[in-house]
């Protein structure tokens, strides 16, 4: 590998991102980078050109593990900077980084050995073969690698049943249902060990119910292999259910990123607070982003047992009666932070009620 | 000026150049003919040209044809020493395979007809033809195909190309290649591999562009290099699209096979249908024929299985069992299998259709007569030399005289005040525009009002560029001296033209307001569209003679079918919303009809009308064998001198005419698509 990973380098990272449509889009965003400081003009100018800047200036790190949602209306440019980073676009300007490397700069060669080794993605309408089996559509990435059949059978079997999909190896994609055929796509990019793991609004074309089994089922094999993740989505719930953070896109460029509690307390324009409007927050804020550090802090004899990674309403649940703040201990009893009841349900007050 | 739409601005500007021809007629007479003197002698030049740089080919092409005789004959051994029941029983176990039992009872139906025919060996020979063509132009069309998607850089010539193709009539490749390959069956071999293989291009690109953008990205996603991605993803994946791209292949081939019997030197199927035709021997001749269309059907259905979504293959054992079958059958009867050819038994039949037509062109002479006549003196001759020339005391009744034409004038005058009062301005100005071509007869329109005429339509339709298009184009057939026969080309596929809108448009009203009536055409226009173009000349020769008139009937039969379909598709695809609506406000069916469906089928009925044109042409050149004038017969006469320059000058007419048609049209399609918000 040419660069050098350690511990500390990001899983990924992008420096002042762009991707431009249009004719000569390369030569105009170039230019108009040269003129204007603020990528607000930058964008502008290229808007007066008639060139459509769908990614403008994106700049954020993904650590190694962490699961990094991106989220955005259609049109917003979510699925374009997937792309960027999965290098299934090139991206006009800037610099995408995975595990140190400059995939912007990579030789084709080099690509494909990242993709087979290192990258998988998982797409909004499956993407799946439709002339290949369900065992075939899966083993397909060991197949490109020259993996002898028996050896890539069994591993894609091993996958499909990591998925739940035994017993359907010989299906065509046709005769599957819908989340059924995520499944399939979600073992195809898993089959070769990947480190990073795209997934392109993976549960969008899903109906409700089994949307929700498949962030689950998601969520415990994350657990399981503790990927890099970046996941798009225009739904605000799924974002704060699964993200670690969560980055907020709109016209193109990022307009927040931060934890989910961040996003649903704190957000930083009337953009991101119409998103969150609809959201209960109690279910997704946790104690710790509202308590204070233990220091300077008095606390009152009661201990209602709070944890850090309590969920807001289910603090308050506890609090009900208490006017004098309360200890948060760690799992190990450890004093971690001090709340006031007051503050508790002031933070799910932070809507301003018209 | 002001407040005067595109159309009635075109419309005026057409109406004053037409009405400066008429009064200026007598003073100028070379606004009507175009003068001798004034024409380029292009075609000799192009003849030179193309004869001089075919010089430095010619080795080349020569050494090919000899290659390519070899593959031939081998086939033609093969397929001619091969005994029929082992064929026979071949051919239905493939049926068995793609299309169970019907399609085997079809396969053994329809040789066993071949077989009794007698034209065994003939119909060998065709197929050993499209055996050997057929390849070639599927490795060509699919590397053109992948080509072009590989490099989008080539997408649009290559489109471009495919386009142009489709319109140079099949004749013309012809002299070229007489001229490059010698006479003998070579010619007709590479002239269907060059006609099959745009077909199988179009339907390759078509297929690999239409494949998933996500399916593509998952190839690329899961690691594949660009080969990998291409061979075990894209093109798979685009199946489908490619058979229907092979099934289109193996018909152009056959057809163009079959076209290319003219040139003669081989005793294939075609020549046997020209041979009868020509000595007016009409039962040969429809058995003859009936045995091309057996070959079509079976090679069509065949290969249509495969361009199915979900196709299954059915037991290969009893298709393995079939061929035993035949294998065993052919060993031990050896010596008794009689020579194909000698079979007669559909002879008596043959005859017995022959003199019952005889019998029936006979007695209902009177009745076929008038038939023809009535539509020749009060269509067709008008509308080639005018009235003021079709109408005679031995046609008519009664001889046209100056103050009827006047009067005629005067009454489209009328016409058009009381359309403009109406507020229809744009409606007024073509009733007049009719009026005038009425008068004039369309072969003997002043050039300078057809350039101008022609380049406001396609002003209107595609703007300004299209206009300057259509002009120059027709501009070079004016003074290349192939312009008078250029307009008897316009006048007859104009007729059958407006014959199949009229017809096939009505005929897909109907189907598409009765299912019971769908299901009675559709087979038909199946069938229709099944039958190589050079078979439809048959039925129409033999109750109607060589004319102008069976080729008007020919056209008709082949160029209606698209008409039909497209008519009824557009008008059953209304949106269900759209329907329940009106039904919501009170519309009657007939209003419904009128104000929902046809205003949301405009854009597909232009399509189709499109596609009628382009067949039009097409069997205009082959209607060229019984007897037309115009561009079909120069081509068809530069066929027999071997006249390179005519040849290509007058295909290009004829493909210059089909595709400012083409571009009009489909102008107007665009519009009316946009207009809709499709």
């Amino acid at each position: 590998m040419s660069a050098v990973s350690s511990s500390d380098t990001p899983a990924i990272s992008c420096q002042h991102v762009w991707q431009v449509f249009g004719n000569n889009a390369d030569s105009a965003l170039k230019e108009a980078l040269s003129q204007h400081e603020s990528p607000d003009d930058v964008s502008a100018t290229l808007r007066a050109q008639g060139l459509v800047p769908a990614v403008q200036d994106a700049n954020f790190e993904v650590k190694e593990g962490e699961l990094f949602v991106i989220m955005g209306l259609s049109g917003s440019g979510k699925s374009t900077l997937i792309r960027c980073i999965s290098h299934l676009l090139h991206a006009t300007s800037g610099e995408i980084r995975i595990e140190g490397e400059d995939i912007v700069s990579a030789s084709k060669a080099r690509l494909i050995e990242l993709r087979r080794k290192t990258l998988g993605m998982v797409f909004q309408h499956f993407g799946l073969f439709p002339h290949m089996t369900v065992l075939d559509n899966v083993a397909y990435p060991l197949r490109v690698q020259g993996v002898k059949r028996k050896a890539r059978q069994a591993k894609a079997r091993d996958v499909i049943e990591l998925v739940g999909l035994q017993g359907r190896e010989d299906h065509y994609p046709r005769e599957l249902s819908g989340g059924q055929r995520q499944r399939v796509g979600i073992a195809r990019s898993l089959v070769a060990d990947c480190r990073v793991w795209f997934l392109d609004e993976p549960f969008s074309a899903l109906d409700p119910l089994i949307r929700r089994q498949l962030q689950d089922e998601f969520l415990d094999i994350q657990a399981k292999l503790k990927t890099t993740i970046v996941f798009i989505t225009h739904d605000i719930n799924e974002a704060l259910k699964l993200a670690d953070r969560i980055a907020i896109m709109r016209d193109g460029k990022i307009v927040q990123i931060g934890t989910p509690a961040d996003i649903v307390l704190n957000p930083v324009d009337d953009y991101v607070r119409e998103f969150s409007k609809d959201v209960a927050k109690g279910r997704h804020a946790k104690v710790a982003s509202v308590m204070q550090s233990p220091e300077n802090h008095v606390y009152g004899a009661d201990d209602p047992g709070l944890r850090r990674d309590m969920t807001l309403d289910a603090a308050l649940a506890r609090c009900m009666d208490l006017y004098e703040p309360v200890p948060v201990r760690d799992a190990d009893g450890t004093l971690v932070g001090v709340i006031n009841p007051a503050d508790l349900a002031a933070a799910l007050q932070v809507e301003p009620t018209e | 000026m002001r407040g005067l739409s595109k159309g009635s601005l075109a419309a005026l500007i057409t109406v004053v150049v037409g009405v400066l021809c008429l009064l200026l007629e007598g003073a100028l007479p070379w606004l009507t003919t175009y003068p001798k003197t004034w024409v380029l002698p292009a075609s000799d030049a192009i003849g030179m040209g193309v004869e001089a740089g075919l010089v430095f080919v010619k080795p080349a092409a020569r050494m090919f044809s000899a290659l390519m005789a070899y593959p031939m004959a081998a086939t033609n051994y093969v397929l001619a020493a091969l005994p029929w029941p082992l064929l026979i029983a071949a051919t239905v176990a493939l049926g068995w395979r793609l299309g169970g039992v019907r399609m085997a009872a079809m396969a053994a139906f329809g040789l066993g007809l071949v077989l009794l025919s007698g034209y065994w060996p003939q119909g060998m020979n065709t197929l050993a033809l499209v055996a050997v063509s057929v390849p070639l132009a599927l490795i060509a069309g699919a590397a053109i195909g992948i080509l072009a998607n590989e490099f989008p850089r080539f997408r649009a010539p290559v489109q471009a190309l495919l386009d142009v193709m489709q319109t140079v009539p099949t004749f013309a490749y012809l002299t070229p290649l007489l001229v490059l390959f010698g006479f003998g069956p070579v010619v007709g071999l590479i002239a269907s591999a060059i006609y099959a293989a745009p077909p199988m291009a179009r339907n390759v690109l078509l297929g690999l562009q239409r494949v998933e953008p996500e399916v593509k990205e998952a190839a690329v996603m899961s690691g594949g290099t660009r080969m990998q991605q291409l061979f075990q993803v894209e093109i798979p994946a685009a199946k489908v699209q490619i058979m229907v791209g092979v099934n289109q292949c193996l018909m152009a081939a056959l057809s163009m096979v079959i076209i290319a019997a003219v040139i003669g030197g081989f005793e294939d199927i075609g020549w046997e249908v020209l041979l009868t035709m020509r000595k007016a021997q009409f039962g040969p001749a429809m058995l003859a024929g009936s045995v091309i269309v057996i070959f079509a059907i079976l090679i069509d259905r065949m290969s249509g299985t495969l361009a199915q979504e979900r196709r299954r293959l059915w037991d290969g054992r009893i298709s393995l069992g079939i061929m035993a079958l035949g294998l065993v059958g052919s060993l031990l009867f050896w010596r008794a299998l009689a020579d194909p050819g000698s079979y007669q038994a559909l002879d008596p039949v043959a005859d017995g259709l022959d003199s019952w037509l005889t019998d029936f062109t006979r007695s209902n002479a009177d009745l076929l007569t008038s038939f023809k006549n009535s539509i020749m003196f009060y269509v067709l001759l008008p509308l080639r030399i005018g009235l003021d020339q079709a109408i005679l005391p031995f046609t008519w009744g009664f001889q046209w005289t100056t103050g009827m034409s006047l009067w005629f004038f005067a009454a489209a005058g009328a016409g058009a005040v009381v359309l403009t009062l109406r507020g229809q301005l744009t409606g007024a100005l073509v009733l007049l525009i009719m009026a005038g071509i009425l008068e004039t007869g369309v072969s003997q329109l002043p050039w300078p009002f057809v350039l101008v005429g022609v380049g406001a339509l396609a002003w209107v339709a595609g703007g300004l560029r299209l206009a300057m298009l259509s002009v120059g184009l027709l501009s070079t057939i004016l003074v290349s001296g192939l312009w008078e026969r250029a307009l008897l080309s316009l006048y007859l596929s104009g007729a059958s033209v407006v014959a199949c809108a009229i017809l096939g448009g009505g005929i897909g009203l109907l189907s598409a307001a009765s299912p019971l009536a769908w299901r009675v055409v559709r087979p038909i226009c199946d069938m229709l569209q099944t039958i190589p173009l050079f078979v439809f000349l048959i039925p129409v020769l033999m109750v109607f003679q060589i004319g102008e008139f069976s080729a008007f009937l020919a056209i008709i039969a082949y160029a209606i079918v698209p008409m039909i379909r497209y008519t009824r598709q557009g008008l059953i695809a209304t949106p269900e919303e759209m329907i329940e609506a009106a039904t919501a406000s009170g519309a009657t069916g007939w209003q419904m009809m009128r104000d929902v469906r046809a205003p949301y089928a405009a854009p597909t009925i232009l399509l189709g009308l499109n596609q009628t044109i382009l067949y039009a042409f097409a069997m205009l050149v082959i209607a060229a064998l019984i007897g037309t004038t115009g561009l079909g017969q120069s081509i068809y006469l530069a066929l027999g001198q071997a006249d390179v320059g005519l040849g290509i000058s007058a295909g290009a007419a004829m493909a210059i005419l089909a595709l400012i048609a083409d571009r009009i049209v489909q102008g107007f399609a665009e519009e009316r698509k946009k207009a809709l918000g499709l």
